[in-house]
């Protein structure tokens, strides 16, 4: 057996260290909290109960409880369930009570992954087994076996799948899912907080053709949502399911004590702000807790990151024979390999993950003593969520978050309570979006023809419609419009990305056995998979060695080098809509449809650890195009600025607003981008675009539009009180020259400055 | 003008409104397209019923008509053929409400693809009679579905992948006309692309019906249209109300059908009939398949005749399989001839069972230890050059040779050991 030191005792030790005591910026304790208890529902089935005391339960938690009562009532609803609260007795305890009263009763489970339902039919199994019944559950995926699917068609008393298949795989083939359809009592949503965006966009359209198929077959099933802590789950809940909700907020699970720990890397560079690189510190760390015996997940925010800190992690067991008790985890890897991890966690084999925010999700991997976040996630929802990987019921968690220099972790390592005290954002969703909504529109016709008098939803389709028609796409007889053509319109849209396509990453290290490895979308891969870049897979190093643009596939071969590659990405952007504007003293603000034509550029080779340059090379690949929704700000040329001061003062700007954005419009840093023109292709002026990154736009920028003085004031003082001189990472960016820009950004940004009097602050 | 900046011009027309519940309409009688009188001008009949309009083409034709190297009436000695064979078999009928069947759709597969024309072939009054129904418009389809009869009990259909297209692409439609439409039965079907799979393996390289026309029954199509422009033709038929080249799609249709009857004809033959024959390979095909459905008279019967009748080469996989059938039967030295001389001419995955029954049979029948182990020798220098789709199936094989033999070396030992035992026993 080996020594395990208490997390107590290792705080203890941090606690006296003075190296530590330095660096710790901040310890935040969270007490343990009892549990709230409910009895069982009066009319709860025997053989439920019988299955629930198996697993030694004779209470509910509240929140179970009310769960159970709101669907007994035919009430749709949405359970705020954090990790480790017995989340899915939310759903399972009301549709298995439905089953059990009615078996011709049907229930369809929605995950957000393949993965996670195939993890929940085997808890949901399990729990059938324990109450002695025959109901007939089944997941339903690309997996499914052919010789099953008619089965699970017609007999599937509970269908657990995922918003793709439900897309392209039940819905346009409706009629062989009769039974279901005219059957359909609940559907269950779970996760309903990963449901924002773009994707949360498609798939409030999925559920909108999906409940006009039930309406078809003559059934009105209640919808239940489950959801992490965002601040608008109600809201959320009822824009993607089209349906009014019951919010169950009560929490009445217990929870452990928690240690949060906001760790800031040492300044190495006092004069340009440069603090030690956060991947090397959380390498450190992740190496300490790994020698302690402390089980611990790691989060990193890219792939490349995952796979570098693997890299760097596995040196540690590199001595010892097949020890796989250090880990990566990320999308990309293949559904077997993630299946092994998730396991080996489960059962202690493995000590250590690292992961992307792949592992946010209610992926069954236990509870972990420790949680280390390489930065700031993007947003509140996601830190709690990464947060509450760690944490078992008696035991003390610790939670590691090591800030990155950019602006905004140093922001939230010295204004801690931006995570502790705030409550997370909102998860908005935009099906307005009309790429989405004319995508949608289609594979609900191919469904089931609309007629001259229908709407859609809430939407009012008929000159839509008559658009298809001119596309040639539709026929309109006296009555209906008819889906007239060969095509497979579900086929063609992918509810997680712009580009629909993936290139397939193929291994031919052995020209005689390829395989296929890995898969990327078409936008990343114009960083990551271009010739002679160095891909990271399971800590392994791949050059690509062709990309073949047209096919969608990478082949990639083993090496072993000391460098990793980082690439460049070139933006042209052109307006072609101005909805709408705003007038400042010396600026303007516009809301609009912008177009932006990206090229990948050129690549630079990085030594591991020194992070030196060591070369560069060209990358030659087609720009790829996209038409999207934008906020921009034109202002009047400050008198005596040349064109070079100009453009050095609006690139630290535009990093500092980039920065700041996510933060006064609660969406994801990679959800917008922010780019700089010094003379605008269509004004002429010098103009700040900010643009959501989603073809058609998801509704970021147009909120942008309105906190524009606000944004800049809040940019301008956080510039101002950054500690270093000549401007650093963690207000405008590294300064690469020794001359640093943070007197010209300060100068631009208080010329930027308009009065907010009157104007109610955003926090 | 790219469809993106299209749609950014259409951002005005979204307009929403609050969700209206609404209820199902009963059936409203669809409007008559514009286009009826030119179509029947074009030689359609209009039919109508209580749900609409359909557009009819009807062909008749004296059972002498030739198509390729059969007749029609040659079908009634098919029939005959089966009449007389007692055996169960996918393909077998006895003509009593046969249809040859054939759809023509706009699509592959889904709840948005329509079936836009049906073909029908029976026999009735002395004459072959073709229908051929086309949709009016997708609003008539309910009208559409009723014609075509499909609904009426006690019919076979014959048709080509039937079983995987046309008959479920039926159903979806079906379903979604249910409220006005009889239950559509679950009626006899025989697939002759499945059937034609059997009988041509390691023969076709494809099995498109105008492949096999070629090949197999002396018919070759001069002027028609590729299938899969039928959905774009149809599309712009309702469009234009212009039926010109629509006809060419009937046409196609009654193409495939005639041929369905003329390939029932062919294969029922190749089945049935001993004198009548293709090759070595398709009768032992036709063997196998008979094997397989447990029909081991005709197997039997299929495969002694090719061993009788052609050279080892030829033979070789006849002899394989008729040695099975010979085991069945507990003909052992029977079953161990036709193995063995099947071997010279087997292709290698075969060869490798031939090697484990000969050892099998040296092993338990006749204790020939020696021998059985001379044929997993063989074998394991076989497969060691052979290429598997995959490795876990090579290791699969070879391991389970390589326990055979250690077994057959531990058996050889000790009969050597007792054998010496019983010597000296004697001695004494």
């Amino acid at each position: 057996m080996k020594r395990k030191l208490p997390i107590a005792e290792l705080l203890n030790e941090w606690k006296q260290d003075p190296v530590m005591k330095e660096r710790i910026v901040h310890w935040h304790t969270v007490k343990e909290t009892p549990a709230n208890l409910a009895d069982f529902p009066k009319d709860l089935h025997p053989s439920i109960i019988k299955a629930l005391h198996t697993r030694g339960i004779t209470q509910l938690y509240s929140h179970q409880r009310e769960a159970y009562d709101t669907a007994r009532k035919n009430q749709s609803y949405t359970a705020i369930t954090p990790t480790a609260s017995g989340k899915s007795y939310c759903y399972h305890l009301p549709v298995l009570q439905s089953i059990l009263e009615e078996p011709a009763s049907r229930a369809l489970y929605l995950f957000p992954t393949k993965a996670l339902a195939q993890d929940q039919k085997s808890d949901l199994n399990l729990l059938i087994e324990q109450m002695d019944q025959d109901i007939l559950s089944y997941t339903f995926d690309g997996d499914t076996a052919p010789g099953l699917r008619t089965k699970v068609r017609k007999a599937g008393q509970i269908v657990l799948t995922n918003p793709d298949m439900l897309h392209s795989g039940i819905l346009p083939h409706h009629t062989k899912w009769v039974s279901l359809f005219e059957n359909l009592k609940f559907i269950v949503v779970d996760e309903l907080h990963t449901y924002k965006g773009v994707f949360g966009s498609h798939v409030a359209h999925v559920l909108r053709r999906l409940k006009r198929i039930c309406q078809y077959y003559g059934s009105n099933p209640v919808f239940i949502c489950t959801s992490a802590t965002i601040a608008n789950p109600k809201q959320l809940a009822e824009s993607l399911t089209g349906e009014q909700h019951e919010l169950i907020d009560k929490n009445g699970a217990p929870s452990g004590k928690k240690n949060f720990i906001f760790y800031n890397p040492p300044i190495v560079h006092p004069t340009f702000g440069v603090r030690r690189s956060a991947i090397l510190e959380v390498r450190d760390l992740a190496k300490r807790l790994y020698v302690e015996n402390i089980q611990t997940i790691v989060f990193a925010k890219s792939r490349v990151r995952v796979e570098m800190l693997v890299t760097y992690l596995k040196e540690l067991t590199k001595k010892k024979i097949q020890n796989d008790s250090i880990q990566g985890y990320r999308g990309g890897y293949l559904p077997s390999e993630r299946r092994a991890i998730e396991k080996g966690l489960r059962d202690g084999t493995i000590q250590t993950v690292v992961s992307t925010n792949a592992l946010e999700l209610g992926v069954d991997i236990g509870q972990l003593q420790a949680c280390i976040m390489t930065g700031y996630p993007g947003n509140i929802a996601s830190a709690w969520q990464q947060a509450g990987r760690a944490g078992r019921r008696q035991d003390e968690a610790l939670i590691i978050y090591v800030a990155q220099s950019t602006a905004l972790d140093q922001y939230i390592v010295n204004h801690p309570a931006f995570i502790l005290g705030q409550s997370p954002e909102e998860a908005r969703i935009h099906p307005d979006n009309l790429v989405i909504l004319m995508d949608h529109l289609k594979c609900a016709s191919f469904e089931l023809p609309f007629t001259t008098t229908d709407q859609y939803g809430e939407f009012e389709i008929q000159e839509l419609l008559a658009y298809l028609e001119d596309e040639g796409i539709l026929v309109k007889t006296s009555d209906k419009w008819h889906w007239m053509s060969d095509r497979f319109p579900a086929h063609e849209i992918s509810l997680r990305s712009a580009s629909q396509e993936n290139v397939v990453i193929i291994d031919q290290t052995i020209p005689a056995a390829t395989k296929v490895i890995g898969e990327m979308d078409r936008y990343s891969a114009m960083t990551l998979l271009h010739e002679e870049a160095i891909y990271l897979h399971q800590g392994i190093q791949f050059q690509v060695e062709k990309l073949d643009w047209e096919e969608k596939k990478a082949f990639v071969r083993e090496v072993d080098v000391d460098y990793f590659t980082d690439a460049n990405l070139a933006v042209e952007l052109k307006v072609m809509t101005e909805d709408k504007e705003k007038h400042y003293e010396n600026q303007s603000v516009y809301y609009g449809d912008i177009s932006i034509l990206a090229m990948a550029t050129i690549f630079k080779k990085i030594r591991f650890d020194s992070h030196d340059n060591i070369g560069s090379g060209p990358i030659q690949l087609p720009p790829e195009e996209l038409h999207t929704s934008s906020s921009w700000l034109s202002f009047e040329r400050p008198k005596g600025w040349t064109d070079s001061m100009l453009t050095e003062a609006m690139t630290g700007t535009a990093t500092s607003i980039a920065s700041f954005v996510p933060l006064f419009v609660h969406c994801d840093r990679r959800d917008i981008h922010v780019v700089p023109q010094v003379k605008s292709t269509h004004a002429e002026l010098p103009t700040f675009f900010v643009y959501d990154s989603y073809p058609g736009g998801i509704g970021i920028s147009e909120r942008v539009f309105e906190v524009w003085p606000m944004l800049l004031e809040h940019v301008y003082q956080h510039v101002e009180n950054c500690p270093c001189s000549q401007g650093c990472p963690a207000c405008i960016g590294a300064q690469d020259a020794s001359v640093g820009l943070k007197e010209e950004v300060l100068k631009l940004l208080s010329y930027l400055q308009v009065s907010t009097k009157g104007e109610q602050h955003v926090f | 003008m790219s469809f993106e900046k299209n749609l950014l011009q259409m951002k005005k027309l979204i307009k929403k409104k609050p969700v209206q519940e609404t209820t199902l309409a009963s059936f409203v009688m669809p409007q008559e397209p514009t286009y009826t009188e030119e179509w029947k001008s074009a030689g359609f009949n209009i039919v109508e019923n209580q749900y609409g309009i359909v557009f009819e083409k009807k062909t008749v034709y004296s059972p002498h008509t030739k198509h390729g190297s059969f007749n029609l009436s040659d079908v009634f000695e098919a029939f005959k053929l089966w009449n007389e064979t007692e055996e169960q078999h996918p393909i077998a009928t006895n003509g009593e409400g046969v249809v040859f069947f054939d759809t023509e759709t706009t699509g592959l597969k889904g709840t948005g693809t329509y079936i836009f024309l049906t073909g029908q072939l029976k026999y009735s009054n002395g004459q072959f009679e073709l229908t051929q129904l086309v949709m009016a418009n997708p609003s008539h389809e309910t009208a559409f579905l009723y014609a075509s009869e499909l609904w009426k009990p006690d019919q076979t259909y014959i048709t080509y992948n039937g079983k995987s297209f046309d008959w479920p692409q039926l159903q979806t439609r079906w379903v979604l006309n249910r409220s006005h439409l009889p239950k559509l039965p679950e009626p006899k079907h025989i697939d002759l692309l499945h059937g034609s799979r059997r009988v041509w393996k390691d023969d076709l390289l494809h099995f498109k019906l105008t492949h096999l026309e070629e090949e197999k029954l002396g018919f070759k199509r001069v002027g028609d249209i590729p299938g899969h422009l039928a959905p774009i033709i149809y599309l712009d038929a309702i469009k234009s109300g212009n039926p010109t080249t629509l006809l060419k799609v009937l046409h196609h249709n009654e193409w495939d059908i005639l041929s369905l009857l003329t390939l029932f004809v062919h294969s029922s033959r190749l089945l049935l009939q001993d004198s009548y024959q293709e090759t070595a390979n398709t009768s032992t095909n036709i063997g196998k398949w008979f094997s397989d459905l447990k029909i081991y008279n005709k197997s039997q019967e299929h495969f002694e005749q090719i061993t009788a009748q052609y050279n080892l080469k030829d033979a070789a996989r006849a002899f394989f399989y008729v040695g099975f059938d010979y085991k069945r039967m507990k003909q052992t030295e029977d079953a161990y001839r036709s193995f063995e001389q099947s071997l010279a001419h087997l292709p290698d995955q075969l060869k490798i069972r031939a090697y484990e029954e000969l050892a099998k049979m040296d092993e338990h029948h006749f204790k020939k230890f020696d021998h059985a182990q001379g044929f997993c020798d063989n074998a394991l220098e076989l497969i060691g050059k052979m290429t598997f789709k995959n490795n876990k199936q090579k290791t699969r094989v070879l391991e389970s040779f390589e326990k055979r033999l250690k077994r057959l070396r531990n058996k050889e030992s000790i009969s050597r050991a007792s054998a010496q035992f019983d010597r000296k026993r004697r001695e004494k």
